[in-house]
């Protein structure tokens, strides 16, 4: 090579260089833009959805805090003053777990308190089928009052079944038949936007509480850890609520004061007063 | 010269047509990827009006790798794929013979990304689609470029 090449090559060598260089400089300009703009102030930068270990002392504030889905899937009374706020994964093993005990519980306070479920699938690798089993769920919600509610049971006592099976959709159609739901509406529904939408409401709520696992269960307001949440101790937890609200809010079966003396009742499902249109 | 015709012999002057047009193809890329490798981070909802299935795409499994948003990843091979194409443009042609390499992974991983959209996930995610399409492009040109010379 002469040297009157070299010396051409060697100052058009430096604008590929520079071209890459403003691109990058771009591209991260753009992606600081994007981040600051898509930030919720209420949110903190690291909020990943990983399934890290729970945070205390987390308060949903229904002012500053999204809504959730809009009628909540909702159990109890509306007016109660003791409200208990579950964000569940139906892939998660320990939320499969705490099923039954707040099964036990709104089935044991009935209207005396507010019981609302939230879907909260966790964006981590073995819960890949949450997010759909969520919107199943609601999905089933939207043929009547009662069938979300059972189709989040069977979800749940199911797990084990469905979560490894590659054919899952076609088991939740089976659970969809079994609770006596129009099977092509209910896939439908499952493919259509309304049920996701309320899916993503709930997640954006908890995503605004900055959850990181489930279940997390909030009794007015308070988080309550892990390992409290067996029968008993949410049992301690409700009747402190229930006996610090004012008696004029208080339901009559809730005027006795402690749970030990609710009123037994069949179910989730026969004593449900669900909200959802 | 035993190199492809596509590349500016002797003098630096000439920019090679179809490097140029990878790097544009890549850059597209590259803002398809940061915007949802920055959703993923801020939990936004991405907005997805034509194939209605991102959340459940970008929520699944395979979404993450090791933590990390699998998006992430292909921003930096965006931008690799971008600055092997710049400087092939300007007539290094050992960076093109690595961007062909390169691309022909890319294009490999996302078919892979497709069927797992087809067939394991169930729904499709149309920013990840146009991923695998600028992803898949890229590789043609480079393709394209071999066959051209000959």
């Amino acid at each position: 090579m002469s040297n009157g090449k070299k010396n051409n090559n060697n100052s058009n060598s430096s604008l590929p260089l520079i071209i890459i260089g403003l691109v990058l400089i771009t591209a991260l300009a753009g992606a600081w833009w994007l981040f600051n703009r898509n930030t919720n102030p209420n949110k903190t930068s690291t909020n990943t959805n990983s399934a890290a270990s729970m945070t205390a002392n987390r308060t949903p504030n229904s002012v500053s805090n999204p809504m959730g889905a809009q009628p909540p899937n909702l159990l109890g009374s509306p007016n109660a003053s003791v409200t208990v706020e579950e964000f569940a994964d139906f892939q998660c093993g320990a939320c499969a777990a705490v099923h039954p005990r707040v099964k036990e519980l709104t089935s044991l306070y009935g209207s005396r308190i507010k019981f609302i479920f939230r879907n909260y699938p966790l964006a981590i690798a073995a819960h890949d089928k949450a997010y759909n089993a969520a919107v199943a769920a609601e999905a089933a919600g939207m043929q009547g009052s009662n069938k979300f509610w059972e189709m989040q049971n069977l979800l749940f006592t199911n797990q084990q079944v469905w979560t490894a099976n590659p054919d899952y959709r076609r088991i939740w159609e089976g659970y969809a038949a079994q609770i006596g739901l129009d099977v092509e509406r209910f896939k439908n529904d499952m493919a259509g936007l309304s049920a996701k939408s309320r899916v993503d409401a709930d997640m954006q709520r908890g995503r605004s509480l900055n959850l990181s696992s489930t279940p997390t269960i909030f009794v007015n307001g308070q988080s309550i850890p892990f390992e409290q949440m067996s029968v008993e101790t949410m049992r301690q937890i409700i009747d402190a609520e229930l006996l610090k609200a004012p008696a004029t809010q208080q339901t009559p079966a809730a005027s006795g004061g402690a749970s030990n003396t609710a009123p037994a009742q069949s179910g989730n499902t026969s004593s449900a007063n669900t909200q959802k249109k | 010269m035993s190199d492809a015709e596509f590349l500016p012999e002797e003098s630096g002057n000439k920019i090679a047509k179809l490097p140029l047009a990878a790097s544009l193809v890549a850059l597209a890329g590259l803002c398809d990827a940061i915007y949802l490798t920055i959703h993923h981070y801020t939990g936004e909802k991405v907005p997805c009006s034509v194939t209605g299935g991102c959340e459940a795409v970008l929520t699944s499994a395979y979404a993450e790798i090791g933590g990390i948003p699998l998006a992430a990843f292909g921003a930096a091979a965006y931008f690799v794929a971008f600055s092997l194409a710049i400087l092939a443009a300007f007539g290094n042609r050992l960076t093109w013979k690595l961007f062909g390499i390169q691309t022909a992974l890319m294009a490999a991983f996302s078919l892979w990304l497709i069927y797992l959209q087809a067939f394991v996930i169930l729904e499709y995610c149309q920013f990840c689609l146009l991923s695998a399409a600028t992803s898949i492009t890229l590789f043609l040109i480079a393709l394209f470029s071999r066959f051209w010379r000959s």
